[in-house]
């Protein structure tokens, strides 16, 4: 007699077809030994089924977030410094870009107190300190 | 199989987390390396949720969980052991209410729980899965990544062996 081992433990899970069904039940009619196994799985089954279910460890949710925290502060501190380097980036092509803030021969003598001259004939511009007298 | 909108990782770790360890503890017998464990999968859940495609969302977590204990067991390279009786007695007592009710209920199944961990490990995460975890076939067969036949059969297999270590 060939028996239909496979189909017992998916019987007992309720994870048989209904032709697997009917399969097992008309050969437990004639089958003690399929029977007798039915009933020890059965057993066995319920007896895993009965362990007991286990409370999580205080603090092990909470110890698991302070281990991912770390990371997410790093990753803090980079933004700030990439976002720190591009201000710095900004402000210089500000000063020193295409498009540089002007200033006026006349703004240089009046807030310096200095000759500024642009003659060519003196090469490049250049800006006199007045000498300052005791 | 549930198919839902990704949770929180804090609400994956209030609805899970206790599933998941008593998962990882039955497949372990250690509650040390069970906590662990819960701390490993709890980690790759929320580095995995930002790139989490909707789906079924119990079965991406099973499947995390269940690669997070492999990977374990092939960092460990051992075979994995029965906690010493003092080992489950003091840290019972030290973390469950009521550790002295508790711990008896524990002694009830520590033959069944020896006999687990003298199963093979794809036979002894089927039954687990399915007893312990109670999932379907169906969600088994998608986190391990084989046939549902192949479930039936370790799992049918799995008890078996139950049976002959516990007569």
């Amino acid at each position: 007699m060939r028996h239909p081992d496979l189909l017992i433990s998916a019987y007992l899970d309720g994870e048989l077809s209904l032709d697997e069904r009917q399969t097992l039940m008309s050969h437990l009619g004639g089958c003690g030994r399929c029977s007798r196994e039915i009933r020890e799985l059965q057993d066995i089954r319920a007896a895993v089924r009965s362990l007991p279910v286990l409370d999580l460890p205080p603090g092990l949710v909470a110890e698991a977030d302070a281990e991912i925290a770390p990371v997410r502060h790093n990753r803090g501190v980079w933004v700030g410094a990439a976002a720190a380097v591009v201000a710095a980036i900004i402000a210089v092509a500000t000063l020193f870009g295409p498009n540089p803030p002007t200033i006026t021969v006349e703004d240089l003598n009046s807030r310096l107190g200095a000759r500024v001259s642009l003659d060519p004939a003196f090469g490049p511009a250049k800006v006199i300190i007045p000498e300052v007298t005791e | 199989m549930t198919e839902s909108v990704p949770l929180t990782w804090e609400e994956v770790a209030r609805v899970y987390g206790r599933k998941i360890y008593n998962f990882a503890y039955r497949l372990t017998g250690d509650p040390n390396e069970a906590a662990d464990l819960v701390q490993e999968v709890l980690l790759r859940v929320r580095k995995g949720l930002a790139n989490y495609q909707p789906g079924s969302f119990e079965g991406w977590l099973w499947r995390i969980t269940r690669n997070a204990f492999l990977d374990d067991v092939r960092k460990r390279n051992r075979r994995l052991t029965s906690p010493l009786p003092d080992e489950i007695d003091r840290w019972e007592l030290a973390h469950v209410p009521g550790a002295d009710v508790e711990y008896s209920r524990i002694n009830l199944g520590d033959d069944i729980q020896k006999a687990l961990l003298e199963l093979p490990i794809e036979f002894r995460e089927a039954v687990v899965m399915c007893d312990v975890s109670g999932l379907s076939y169906e969600e088994i067969a998608a986190a391990v990544a084989v046939p549902i036949g192949t479930v039936r059969s370790r799992i049918h297999r799995g008890r078996k062996m139950l049976k002959d270590l516990l007569a």
